[in-house]
């Protein structure tokens, strides 16, 4: 018998697109956690990111059809997924309001004095990270995060590895001044 | 006044230096650096099981939407089977009444030809791209098939074409250049297609073609 985790995801794209739903559940099933982190980080909170996520996963569903290359599958829902974070991250900064779940998307401490320290800084750099531009806040995600190269977060994203690194240091400038403010 | 990191301390950051490559005024700058990035939360994010079971009912109940159904009952390639049991003098009757029809027609003084058929019209589609080893237009009428469509050489360098009946209505498309780069038409208006990227738009009538 076939394993799921064979087929391939252009395989799949074809098959829903042919009238089997059901296959589906394996596109969801295999890109829900890969991409979690990523929406969790960049919206600062897990409710907005599984919002997101389900989101992005519908909207990919609805136009499948105009997935031009079902293999690169991956990609083209992490396009919409970012869209989406993108929007949302804007609306809340427009809205002028600062990601008030930061705190809770940062991981719960050890009982040990270092381990409280650390979930302190780490809950101000995920506040200060809500400040940052969508852009910037990604490429810090996409490197620091989840640790990818440069030249990977260019393919994903579309953007030169020469802006990405602009982009990069503008961040790590404006993550200085406002950890800074926070002591 | 914002005090930003030395360009070297940057690059200690995004992995192209090591502490012990800055000069020694530099390290202590390098050393906030390196404890700012550690406070990055890198924990792995699991997200609750529900998520799954929400998805997949929304995306069954998007399925039975009829407007998606009566789409892919169009949409979907179909196999036709056509079987005739003919005798043979039906065969020979047949081709002698085509023949005749055929000689009719062409006796009759030719028509001009139209620039277009009922429901179709002729689009050609140019793009300059120099340096392009191939070249294809991939759009909603080809359900964004790269292979369906390619251009040729025109006689000026660099310059591709291709001409192709479309049916009328409104489509969407954008060029192929190596199999991988997608670009969209600058000849013609474009539209976001929801994605980030942007596609081509044409209006295809009887009397021809126009961009939006």
């Amino acid at each position: 018998m076939e394993s799921r985790d064979a087929v391939t995801d252009g395989e799949i794209v074809r098959g829903v697109l042919a009238g089997d739903v059901e296959l589906y559940a394996v596109l969801v099933e295999r890109y829900r956690d890969r991409f979690a982190r990523y929406a969790v980080r960049m919206l600062g909170s897990h409710d907005a990111a599984e919002d997101a996520l389900q989101d992005a996963l519908v909207r990919a569903f609805d136009r499948l059809a105009d997935c031009r290359e079902p293999d690169k599958f991956a990609g083209w829902l992490f396009l919409i997924l970012r869209n989406r974070c993108f929007a949302e991250q804007r609306r809340h900064q427009r809205e002028g309001r600062l990601s008030e779940d930061a705190a809770e998307a940062v991981a719960a401490p050890e009982r040990s004095d270092g381990a409280v320290e650390r979930h302190e800084q780490a809950r101000e750099l995920e506040l200060a990270l809500g400040q940052l531009t969508a852009e910037q806040r990604e490429a810090f995600v996409l490197k620091h995060v989840a640790g990818m190269p440069y030249e990977e977060i260019a393919q994903l994203t579309g953007a030169t590895v020469a802006s990405l690194k602009m982009r990069m240091h503008r961040a790590y400038d404006r993550l200085r001044e406002l950890m800074k403010e926070y002591r | 006044m914002m005090k930003t990191f030395d360009l070297r301390v940057k690059q200690l950051l995004d992995g192209d230096l090591s502490l012990a490559d800055l000069p020694p005024e530099l390290r202590a700058e390098g050393e906030e650096a390196l404890r700012l990035i550690a406070a990055v939360d890198r924990a792995p994010v699991t997200l609750t099981p529900a998520l799954d079971t929400r998805v997949m009912t929304a995306v069954r109940q998007h399925a039975k939407s009829p407007a998606r159904r009566a789409w892919r009952w169009l949409a979907a390639p179909r196999e036709v089977e056509l079987r005739l049991r003919v005798r043979p003098w039906a065969v020979w009757g047949g081709a002698l009444a085509a023949a005749a029809a055929l000689a009719l027609l062409l006796s009759r003084p030719p028509a001009p030809a139209p620039s277009a058929f009922h429901n179709v019209a002729f689009v050609r589609f140019v793009l300059y791209a120099p340096g392009a080893s191939r070249v294809a237009v991939a759009g909603t009428f080809n359900q964004w098939d790269q292979a369906a469509a390619p251009l040729v050489p025109a006689g000026t360098a660099g310059v591709w074409t291709t001409t192709l009946a479309l049916p009328v209505g409104q489509h969407q498309y954008a060029f192929v250049v190596d199999g991988r780069r997608w670009i969209a038409d600058p000849a013609a208006p474009a539209v976001d297609d929801g994605f980030g990227r942007r596609n081509s738009v044409v209006a295809v009538t009887t009397q021809g073609a126009r961009t939006l």
